[in-house]
């Protein structure tokens, strides 16, 4: 008990930050695999790669992993040769689980803390781009507790309510200049919550293969009292009142369809399609508490698409006491052409991993992973900014996982 | 400590990667057909620098050719000299500055009069250094073959070896083609029209002429062959419309009326005034002028001293009151003709800027040269707005961000987005990749 404390702790101090405006760091086999995950029975992951195998998870569970993330973004204005890089920050996608049911009960219950959206991006104050966007911290920490029932010795099912945390930090520079020729600033930071609820279906089908098929629910995240700061000339102070912001961003749902193969008992094989559908988020709004002529409220076109993701993964079991891991995907930007923006500068992308999975002791696991992933180069005008240029993103992703079950 | 130990391997591994940050193709910038070597900027107040009222040593350091021979070098530019004035001259002419705002948020403007580089009443330092920018604020197209034309315009005489009044006699045309050059912009011929319009149209003793349309048509063959002459490639830029600047379009008869009305309100003062009264023209012609109410479609300039309206005028040497009536309120004090651009003159002065706009780009496509459409640029940026890197801009004043304090003249952050369209311009016309210049890195109004 005291090991499980232990793990718990270590975890802590990177709880709140996270990467990616969709990040699928959920859990270090998974990612290992190449974030599949829907139709196998890897560990207390399942609680979120699909609630409804949970009841099927051989034993009970409580683990968790941390993914420190470097997001590198280079962008390149049109018609200039100067690159402009995001500053090196890290952020810590984090996920920790439990699962518990009474040996051979039907039924497990599971909880999970994961973070399954954010965004960690600081482009600096001198950029041409700073009026669009300086820097955002953007995370989401679900809360989803658990309840899964085996139906059949084939079948099972669960379900799970998710309460979502969201915080949001973002500062862009005003084109107001002071004598020393310095901008203005806006800082909006706040947090809300929203809820939602996802389902899974687990299913062994006779010829061995394993079936996955999840959803997890919108979460529309409201922050309604955000605080905002500005910084202006002196003269425009009262023209630039500081007071609170509402902001809301709907966090889109998910749908996964996995499958699992077998094909010895060494390997493991697996692929995931994954649906979001992020046709909600249409725009960003900003509602001031108060505004004036200079400070109005904003609106700022997203009209993001469904995206899709086709992942694959595989294991083998080197050992007894190792497996090796490795995997890929291919995903589709929800973001369409004119609507790139540099908090979320994104295209389609590949990605490939590779992990390495440990038996410590019969009831630990360590499960290590690493992600390399790369964001094609898009050169893109945005409508709104009329920021012109060509952003270019890698992203480099180890991770570490601890498991103890019994 | 085992776990511990990991994550130092990790936190190493990220910082490794961290070197290794993802690049991007810069693309091919190259010259094209043209030849950068020494470029010269021909032009008047705009090409200088000038902003907020006045020639000064950071409007000249944000002039648009230097920023365009900057962004020439990286594809086999020279070196661009231009008369800057010396750190401890550096306020130039002098020139107006933002200090506030009052109550009702107009803007309050303060002279600026120190640090200023006059050797006497009329004249300034000499400039002596090489020379790549001969911007000449107040200069007519009508005035480049003018012999002792530094004895009537301070800027050019700055940059002349002799001194007024005996020996500046050589002509502007003359000077800026004494030297051999490869690549020239010219933006002539702002002044031609702009003269009379900022003057309030005519009317009055004093007041400035448009220049004769075809001696414009023949000034500007002339300038554009003495350019050529030796083979340079050039890009040449029309003149906006007057009335798409905030120095019309600021200050409006219904504002005037409003703030009268709300002034005599407050003082308890019964009927309250039904109208501003102006001296306009009353023929298409514009050469008969009578009083009249004035409309919307009355520009007033941003000149105009607010203050004085409403009250007696007054001999401003003796204070003797010269005319009873309140200024502008009533028909037997009207606004003067200097301050109104009544819709007969906006006719004039668009019909003739028109015809100017007609010549250079005729001019310009005959030796093909790139052109800078200033009149439709400004125009849109009128009707439309621009947004550049975030940045919403309008020809608003102050806020619009890209005309200067003067009205007319353009903020650091305007004049580089008109570098940018010379630079397309100039791209296009000659197959060449000159980089842009980056528009984020300059200002709009500087605000206290």
């Amino acid at each position: 008990m005291r090991r499980i404390l232990l793990i718990g702790l270590t975890l802590l101090p990177f709880l709140g930050m996270a990467q990616g405006f969709q990040v699928n760091l959920l859990g270090e086999k998974q990612i290992g695999m190449g974030h599949t995950g829907a139709a196998l029975l890897q560990d207390g992951a399942s609680v979120v790669f699909n609630p409804g195998a949970v009841a099927m998870l051989p034993q009970n569970y409580i683990q968790g992993g941390f993914s420190p993330l470097l997001f590198q973004s280079t962008f390149l204005a049109d018609g200039s040769s100067q690159q402009v890089h995001n500053a090196n920050k890290i952020a810590t996608p984090f996920s920790g689980y439990a699962v518990w049911g009474p040996k051979q009960a039907p039924w497990k219950l599971g909880i999970g803390v994961y973070t399954p959206f954010g965004g960690l991006t600081d482009w600096g104050n001198t950029w041409q781009g700073r009026y669009a966007l300086e820097s955002l911290n953007l995370n989401a920490i679900y809360i989803q507790p658990t309840l899964s029932v085996k139906l059949a010795s084939y079948l099972s099912i669960g379900a799970g309510f998710v309460y979502d945390i969201g915080n949001v930090d973002l500062t862009k520079a005003i084109p107001l200049a002071s004598a020393g020729a310095a901008d203005g600033q806006a800082r909006l930071k706040g947090s809300g919550h929203g809820y939602g609820w996802n389902v899974g279906v687990y299913a062994k089908t006779e010829i061995g293969m394993t079936v996955g098929l999840t959803y997890r629910s919108q979460v529309d995240t409201k922050i309604t009292a955000g605080n905002t700061t500005f910084t202006v000339p002196a003269s425009l102070a009262s023209s630039f009142p500081n007071g609170t912001f509402a902001a809301s961003i709907p966090l889109p749902s998910t749908m996964t369809l996995g499958l699992g193969f077998y094909p010895t008992p060494k390997w493991t094989l697996a692929v995931d399609i994954n649906y979001v559908d992020w046709k909600p988020y249409t725009s960003l709004d900003f509602t001031y508490s108060t505004t004036t002529s200079a400070l109005q409220n904003t609106r700022s076109p997203r009209d993001y698409r469904d995206g899709f993701a086709f992942r694959g993964g595989a294991e083998y079991k080197a050992t007894t006491k190792t497996a090796l891991r490795f995997g890929g995907g291919y995903g589709i930007s929800p973001v369409q052409d004119g609507y790139v923006t540099p908090e979320a500068p994104d295209a389609n992308r590949y990605y490939v991993t590779a992990g390495l999975g440990l038996k410590v002791t019969t009831g630990l696991d360590l499960d290590m992973s690493f992600e390399y992933e790369h964001v094609n180069s898009r050169n893109q005008t945005n409508i709104e900014s009329q920021l012109a240029g060509t952003f270019r993103t890698n992203v480099f992703i180890p991770g570490l996982g601890l498991v103890y079950h019994w | 400590m085992k776990n511990f130990k990991n994550y130092i391997y990790i936190l190493a591994a990220t910082a490794f990667f961290a070197a290794c940050k993802p690049s991007i193709d810069t693309p091919n910038f190259n010259h094209g057909t043209a030849d950068f070597t020494r470029y010269i900027s021909v032009g008047n107040s705009l090409t200088s620098g000038y902003a907020d009222g006045g020639l000064y040593l950071a409007g000249q350091q944000n002039s648009f050719p230097s920023m365009i021979a900057t962004q020439m070098q990286a594809v086999g530019g020279g070196s661009f000299s231009q008369p800057l004035f010396s750190a401890a001259q550096s306020n130039g002419s002098g020139y107006i500055k933002l200090t506030g705002f009052d109550a009702n948020g107009s803007p309050i403007t303060a002279a600026v009069t120190t640090n200023l580089a006059y050797r006497d009443p009329t004249f300034f330092t000499k400039y002596t250094g090489n020379l790549e920018n001969y911007g000449v604020p107040g200069i007519k197209l009508l005035h480049i073959t003018l012999p002792y034309y530094g004895n009537l315009n301070p800027y050019f005489e700055r940059l002349l070896p002799g001194v007024a009044p005996a020996n500046t006699n050589t002509s502007y045309l003359s000077f800026i083609t004494t030297k051999p050059f490869t690549f020239f912009t010219n933006w002539l011929g702002n002044n031609d029209a702009l003269g009379y319009a900022t003057g309030g149209g005519g009317g009055y003793t004093g007041a400035d002429a448009l220049t004769d349309k075809a001696t414009f048509a023949s000034l500007y063959n002339l300038l554009i062959n003495s350019l050529t002459a030796t083979g340079a490639k050039g890009a040449c830029a029309t003149i906006p419309d007057v009335t798409t600047i905030p120095y019309f379009t600021t200050v409006t008869p219904g504002l005037l009326l409003a703030g009268a009305q709300a002034a005599a309100q407050k003082a308890g003062v019964t009927p309250l005034p039904a109208a501003i009264y102006i001296t306009a023209s009353t023929n298409a012609a514009a050469t008969t002028y009578g009083v009249r109410a004035a409309t919307a479609s009355d520009l007033v300039t941003l000149t105009f001293p607010t203050a004085l309206l409403g009250k007696p005028t007054t001999d401003p040497v003796s204070g003797a009151v010269t005319n009873p009536y309140p200024y502008g309120l009533h028909p037997n004090n009207p606004i003067d003709s200097k301050y109104i651009l009544d819709p007969n003159e906006v006719a004039l002065v668009k019909d003739y800027v028109s015809s100017y706009n007609a010549t250079i780009k005729s001019v310009a496509a005959a030796k093909g040269l790139a052109v800078f459409d200033a009149f439709t640029f400004l125009t849109n940026l009128k009707n439309n707005g621009l947004t550049v890197n975030g940045v919403n801009l309008t020809s608003g004043y102050i806020s619009g961000g890209v005309f200067s304090l003067d009205g007319v003249h353009l903020t650091p952050r305007g004049y580089a987005i008109v570098a940018n369209e010379f630079i397309k311009a100039i791209n296009s016309q000659y197959s060449a990749n000159v980089p842009q210049v980056n528009v984020a890195n300059y200002n709009g109004v500087v605000f206290p």
